[in-house]
């Protein structure tokens, strides 16, 4: 299975394209292969040394890590998969800044035809400082930077490394995320049919086409704070087919009026956020549904979920070694609590687990940990209604 | 000194790539190949499945080190049992 070579995705070489493909191998090999040995070494040298020295178990996350940091095989899976994700970036950005001048004019004569969405930037807004002052995941420049007009380096970058970094399990498309919320929402709420969606953090629209597919009689809306991604999944909609209104706005303080949406979504953005933002954004979804409305927040499980501080500690990788900040401190959130404080009936609240739409994919290992996208084949779902 | 030895394997990729390019321009001016149609080849799903076989073998090899680690562990080797040995063929 390939990713879908829609009109305004970069086109590799030969070698940028072999390139790429080693660079997914590696990151197979590495989820399969070398980050269950993880666990082992922690069994069977790390854990009873840690007893020795202090006549108990770790009691969190933080004590593993401390204790696997000295540890040489968790340092060498750990500095390959750093290397991975360097390589993934790399691999994929020299490609696209080869034709970074064709991808810009394809995007710009998106909107001299007829364009069945559209884009509204705002080049005065301010970047939060929890997605401006590390670069997301890695990716050089983060979503925002702009080095031409009119730049949609960001997006191009981010269309194809996702595709390497979910190692093609979020499908030909990139859209396990979004496929995998809406299963949801159909089953739980069959008779459920949205007027008006809104996607918070939408990047490229990988999640936010899925909606457009589930309710086609729906005005879709995604917004995002940075500008070339946003340019990116608006030549990337219409190259679809798909009728996307996207806007740059934050998700924590939208122009939208009181009241303007039957389903708000978020596809991994609240992790990318900050424990005051996070407020602000469920807050705000409180002011933006309509009553009765229902919004739905995509995420990995919280470490509650986890079986022994040594599974959220492998979880907790990327906040330390991915510039993921917030990655941790996210996973710990009490739900209910973040719901009630922003308006919404602590009775109408559901965080539950949700079936990857594509959990039977090549390749899973069944395993939360790091590095292994979905390879549980489940994903964290935060409901509530309003 | 592994900055050495990366730069001395980057050198010899450098080597192959310049064989393969003579290779091509060779086989191009032989009439047989259409060096652009290298360029365009877009590999099938077998092909690409047989690719990723390759790969995976070969990150295998490259890898081989870390897994024998566990591996030894688990066969229950250590360096201290290898010392060990050594006293017990020096005494027996």
């Amino acid at each position: 299975m390939s990713q879908v070579q829609h009109e305004i995705l970069p086109k590799p070489s030969h070698d940028e394209a072999a390139r790429q493909e080693f660079v997914q191998s590696f990151k197979v090999y590495l989820a399969n292969r070398v980050s269950p040995g993880n666990r082992q070494t922690y069994d069977d040298r790390v854990l009873p040394a840690f007893r020795e020295k202090h006549g108990r178990d770790p009691a969190n996350r933080y004590e593993v890590r401390k204790a696997m940091a000295r540890d040489r095989y968790y340092q060498f899976w750990s500095s390959l998969q750093r290397t991975s994700q360097e390589m993934m970036w790399d691999s994929v950005s020299h490609s696209v800044d080869r034709q970074l001048d064709e991808l810009i004019e394809k995007a710009r004569r998106v909107n001299q035809g007829k364009p069945l969405g559209s884009l509204k930037l705002d080049p005065g807004m301010e970047l939060p400082r929890y997605h401006a002052a590390v670069d997301i995941h890695c990716q050089p420049g983060g979503y925002h930077t702009e080095l031409k007009e009119d730049d949609v380096a960001a997006g191009a970058i981010y269309d194809r490394a996702v595709y390497i970094y979910t190692m093609g399990r979020a499908g030909p498309l990139n859209s396990d995320m979004g496929d995998s919320a809406v299963n949801w929402v159909r089953n739980q709420y069959p008779d459920f049919k949205p007027e008006t969606i809104l996607d918070m953090g939408c990047t490229v629209g990988h999640s936010t086409l899925p909606w457009v597919d589930a309710y086609s009689e729906a005005e879709v809306y995604g917004i995002d704070v940075a500008a070339p991604v946003l340019r990116y999944a608006h030549a990337r909609a219409e190259a679809l087919g798909k009728r996307v209104h996207f806007f740059q706005q934050n998700a924590e303080k939208t122009n939208f009026e009181d009241e303007s949406f039957d389903l708000i979504v978020s596809q991994i953005l609240l992790h990318e956020t900050s424990a005051k933002a996070i407020r602000n954004i469920v807050r705000e979804c409180h002011r933006l549904l309509k009553p009765g409305g229902l919004m739905v927040h995509l995420e990995t499980p919280p470490y509650a979920a986890m079986e022994d501080p040594f599974d959220e500690f492998i979880m907790d990788w990327d906040t330390y070694n991915n510039n993921e900040p917030f990655w941790g401190p996210s996973h710990d959130i009490d739900y209910h609590d973040l719901a009630a404080e922003a308006g919404f009936d602590r009775d109408k609240v559901l965080p539950t687990l949700a079936p990857s739409a594509l959990a039977d994919a090549k390749g899973r290992t069944g395993k939360f940990q790091c590095g292994d996208f979905a390879g549980a084949g489940e994903w964290f779902l935060f409901t509530a209604r309003k | 000194m592994l900055v050495s030895m990366l730069m001395a394997v980057a050198g010899e990729l450098a080597v192959t790539r310049d064989r393969l390019d003579t290779l091509e321009r060779l086989i191009e001016k032989h009439g047989v190949l259409d060096r652009d149609e290298i360029e365009s080849f877009a590999p099938d799903e077998d092909v690409q499945a047989q690719r990723e076989v390759w790969r995976e073998e070969y990150l295998e090899r490259i890898l081989r080190i870390i897994h024998h680690e566990l591996q030894s562990r688990e066969s229950g080797e250590s360096d201290e049992g290898y010392e060990r040995f050594v006293e017990e063929v020096t005494r027996s």
